[in-house]
C-alpha cells in the first residue's frame, strides 16, 4: 500500500456497517478499503483486492473508460455520476457479470481526492423482484383457479383484492370491487350487522384459525348468493390485524336442492297423510268387515248346526270360539282407529290458522278443478292463534271440502260447485272455521245421521271421514258442527279456542 | 258319463272369513273347498269340476278381479260369485261387466249366500248340460259327408228339395235320400229341430 494514504478508523467503521457494498478508491482507482458486503458481492476478500486497481471490477468496456473519468473529475472539477449513480454492469470474481446500482461520493477532505462507490446489487433485486412478480402471477392463478371465492380487505373492511370466482358470483368487475367497502357494498342488506359484527370478531380474536360465518352476497344484479365462508385475520410481524382473508362457497344452488327436496319430502308427507284419510277409511272398513263377515258366518253355521237333527257339538263349539276371537280381532282394529286419530305423537302448537288454510288451499285446488268447482277462501285477518296440530286439522279441511263438492256433483241448475273456506272471530274471541257449499243441504233427518260411523250417502264413500273428522276436532276440545248455509248448501264447522299467551 | 259332484270353492286370503264360509256351507249341506290365494286355486282347478266359486274381490298378489280374468283366458265357465267389502262396488261392478255371476257384500245373512250360491250351482249345471248337447250336435255333425253337409245347409237356410237339386246340379231325388240321411245322422224328428240344433252351436 505503498504511496496510499491510509483511510480513518471512522471511514472504515462507516464502510463496515454499511448493508450495501462499499469500495473506497484514490484518485488512481486504486482499491483502498473493500467493506464485507463488497466481499460477498464480488467474491474477493478485502486482503486481495486492496491496492488493486477497482477496473477489475468492471467490464471491459467500462474498465477502459474508468480511470478517464476520474481524470476528468480531476480536470475539470465535475463528475456526471457523482451525488446521482447509475445503474453499471460489474464483474464477479469467477468472471460472471452483474448488474449493480453503483452512487459515488467524494470523501470530503481527501486530496488528493477519495472516492467512495456504493454498490447496490440491482440483479439481485431484480431476481427477487421477477420471483416476486412470478410468485404474484402464481398467486393469482392460484386465487383465480380456487372454485371458491377469495376475497382480502383491510382493516377497515376495503376491499383488497378478489378472484375470479368472487368476481363472477358479484357479477362485478374487479375494479368495481377493489377499494370499495367489503360490507357495504356486496353483503345483501338483511346480512350485513351478521357480516359486521363476524368482521370484527375475527380482527379481536387472536390466533390463525379460520373462523366460519354464513351470509348472503348480493350480486350487482340484485340476486342474493348464499355463501358459506372461512374467515382468516391477516396479521403483521406484530401480530397485528391488517385484514381479512375470506374464502366463501356458493352453496346457494345447494341449499336450493336441499330445501327443494326438504319441501317437496314434507308436502309429500303431509299430501300422504292428508291423502291416506279416505284410502285410511277404505282400508279399516275392509279390515273390520273380515272378522264382522266372519262373525256371521260361524253364528250362522252354528244355527243350522243346531238344527241337525244330531248337532255336531264339536264344530259347535269351535266355531263359537272363533266368533269370540274375530270379535275381538274386530276390537283391536277400532283401538287402532281410536288411536290414529287420536295421534299420540303429534305435536300441538299455536298457529294462524288462516295458514294452515292457505297451505292446504293448493292441494285442495286441485280437488275443485276435478269437480269443475271453484274453492274461495273468506279469511278474516288478523285471528288469534290457535293450539291445533296441523296436519289433523288439514286433514279435516281436506275431507270436509271433498264431502262439499261431492255434494254438489249434480247439481241440477248447471252452476258450479263452489265451496267456500272461512274464518271469523267469534263473540267470545275465539275462531271459528267453516267449510261452506252451495249444495243440497242436509235433511233433518240426515243431520242426524250423517257423524255416524259408516254412515254414508256416496256410493263409494266409506261413511268414515266425518266421524274421524268430528273425531280429530273434539280431540281438540271441540265440536264439529252442522248448520244450514245461506241461501243454501251445507255449512260444517268448528270453533277453536284463542291461544293463550302465558303471562309473563 | 257320471256327473261329478257340485263343488263350491271358495278364494279368500282371510282365514276366518274363508273357514267361516266352509263351515257355513257345509251346516247347508254343500261340499266346500277352501284356497287362501288365487294362484293357489288356479293349480288346483281343473275345468271339468262343476261348481261355483266365491271369490273375495280384494286379495294381496292377484286378485279377484286378475284370477277372474285368467279364468275367461282359459275358457272356464265356472259361475262365479264375488264377496266384496264395504265401498268395492266399483269393483264389483267391474267384475259384473266381465261376466261374474252376482256378488255379495260382506257381511252378509247366510241365506242371501246360499241362495245365490244354490243359483249359481244351477247355472253351473245348465251351463255344462248345453255344453254337452252342442258337443253331441258337433260330433253328429262331423259324421255327415261333404254333400250331405250342403244339404243341410241349403234345407236349413229353407229351400225346398227342388231348388237345393237345382243348386247343386242333381236330381230332386238325390237330394231327398241326401236329406234323409241328414235327419238320421242328426237325430232330428223335424227339420224345425234340425234349425234349433244348427243356432244351438252357431
Amino acid at each position: 500500500m505503498r504511496g496510499m494514504s491510509a483511510p480513518t478508523p471512522e471511514v472504515l467503521a462507516l464502510l463496515e456497517a454499511t448493508f450495501d457494498a462499499a469500495v473506497l478508491i484514490d484518485e488512481r482507482g486504486r482499491i483502498l478499503a473493500f467493506n464485507p458486503s463488497a466481499e460477498l458481492m464480488f467474491g474477493y476478500r478485502a486482503v486481495d483486492a486492496l491496492g488493486r486497481n477497482v477496473s477489475m471490477l468492471m467490464t471491459s468496456t467500462d474498465r477502459a473508460g474508468h480511470d478517464g473519468y476520474i481524470r476528468r473529475y480531476l480536470d475539470e472539477g465535475q463528475a456526471r455520476i457523482l451525488g446521482t449513480g447509475r445503474d453499471v454492469r460489474v464483474r464477479h470474481r469467477d468472471g460472471s457479470e452483474f448488474s449493480v446500482f453503483l452512487s459515488v461520493g467524494r470523501l470530503p477532505r481527501t486530496d488528493p481526492p477519495q472516492f467512495i462507490g456504493y454498490l447496490h446489487d440491482t440483479s439481485l433485486r431484480r431476481k427477487a423482484l421477477a420471483t416476486l412478480e412470478k410468485e404474484r402471477q402464481l398467486n393469482r392463478l392460484y386465487l383465480d383457479l380456487a372454485q371458491v371465492m377469495l376475497v382480502a380487505t383491510d382493516r377497515g373492511g376495503k376491499v383488497r383484492l378478489v378472484n375470479q370466482r368472487a368476481i363472477r358470483v358479484l357479477g362485478r368487475p374487479e375494479e368495481d370491487l377493489v377499494g370499495s367497502n367489503w360490507v357495504d357494498s356486496c353483503v345483501a342488506p338483511d346480512d350485513r350487522p351478521a357480516a359486521r359484527s363476524a368482521f370484527r370478531q375475527l380482527l379481536m380474536i387472536g390466533g390463525d384459525e379460520p373462523q366460519g360465518c354464513e351470509y348472503h352476497v348480493r350480486s350487482s344484479v340484485g340476486e342474493d348468493r348464499f355463501v358459506t365462508w372461512r374467515a382468516v385475520a391477516l396479521r403483521d410481524a406484530d401480530d397485528v390485524a391488517t385484514g381479512v382473508m375470506l374464502s366463501g362457497e356458493d352453496i346457494t344452488d345447494q341449499r336450493r336442492a336441499e330445501s327443494e327436496a326438504h319441501r317437496a319430502l314434507e308436502r309429500m308427507n303431509s299430501v300422504s297423510r292428508l291423502a291416506t284419510m279416505g284410502e285410511m277409511a277404505a282400508g279399516i272398513s275392509h279390515e273390520l268387515n273380515q272378522p264382522l263377515a266372519a262373525i256371521a258366518n260361524y253364528a250362522q253355521a252354528c244355527a243350522r248346526l243346531l238344527r241337525m237333527p244330531v248337532p255336531d257339538t264339536p264344530e259347535i263349539g269351535g266355531a263359537l270360539e272363533q266368533i269370540s276371537v274375530q270379535a275381538l280381532r274386530a276390537g283391536e282394529i277400532i283401538r287402532r282407529i281410536r288411536s290414529l286419530v287420536r295421534n299420540e305423537d303429534v305435536r300441538r302448537e299455536p298457529r294462524d290458522i288462516n295458514d294452515l288454510i292457505r297451505e292446504v288451499h293448493a292441494l285442495l285446488a286441485s280437488d275443485a278443478r276435478v269437480h269443475d268447482g271453484r274453492l274461495g277462501l273468506d279469511l278474516a285477518e288478523p285471528l288469534p292463534e290457535v293450539t291445533v296440530d296441523g296436519v289433523q286439522i288439514q286433514q279435516v279441511l281436506m275431507n270436509l271440502v271433498h264431502n262439499a263438492f261431492e255434494a254438489q256433483g249434480n247439481q241440477h241448475d248447471g252452476s258450479p260447485a263452489e265451496v267456500r273456506i272461512a274464518t271469523r272471530i267469534t263473540d267470545t274471541g275465539d275462531v271459528e272455521v267453516s267449510v261452506n257449499d252451495r249444495g243440497p243441504g242436509l235433511s233433518g233427518d240426515l243431520e242426524q245421521k250423517i257423524f255416524e260411523p259408516f254412515f254414508t250417502t256416496k256410493p263409494s264413500g266409506t261413511g268414515l271421514g266425518l266421524a274421524i273428522s268430528r273425531s280429530i276436532i273434539k280431540a281438540h276440545s271441540s265440536r264439529l258442527g252442522y248448520r244450514a248455509n245461506e241461501p243454501q248448501g251445507a255449512c260444517f264447522f268448528f270453533v277453536l279456542p284463542a291461544h293463550q299467551e302465558n303471562s309473563t | 258319463m257320471k256327473e261329478l259332484p257340485q263343488t263350491v270353492f271358495v278364494v279368500d286370503d282371510d282365514d276366518a272369513v274363508r273357514n267361516s264360509l266352509r263351515l257355513l256351507l257345509k251346516s247347508a249341506g254343500l261340499q266346500a273347498e277352501v284356497f287362501a290365494s288365487a294362484p293357489e286355486f288356479l293349480a288346483k282347478y281343473e275345468a271339468a269340476q262343476p261348481g261355483c266359486l266365491l271369490l273375495d274381490v280384494r286379495m294381496p298378489g292377484m286378485s279377484g278381479l286378475e284370477m277372474q280374468h285368467e279364468l275367461n283366458l282359459r275358457g272356464a265357465t265356472i259361475p262365479v260369485i264375488f264377496i266384496t267389502g264395504h265401498g268395492d262396488i266399483p269393483m264389483a261392478v267391474e267384475a259384473m261387466q266381465h261376466g261374474a255371476f252376482d256378488f255379495l257384500q260382506k257381511p252378509f245373512r247366510d241365506q242371501e249366500l246360499l241362495d245365490r250360491v244354490q243359483r249359481a250351482l244351477v247355472r253351473d249345471s245348465e251351463n255344462r248340460a248345453r255344453l254337452r248337447h252342442t258337443d253331441r250336435i258337433r260330433e253328429r255333425l262331423a259324421s255327415l259327408s261333404p254333400r250331405e253337409r250342403e244339404v243341410l245347409e241349403l234345407v236349413t237356410q229353407g229351400k225346398a228339395n227342388k231348388m237345393v237339386a237345382g243348386d247343386l246340379g242333381v236330381s230332386q231325388r238325390t237330394v231327398e235320400i241326401h236329406r234323409a240321411h241328414v235327419m238320421q245322422k242328426m237325430e232330428a224328428g223335424s227339420l224345425a229341430e234340425l234349425v234349433r240344433m244348427m243356432m244351438a252351436i252357431s
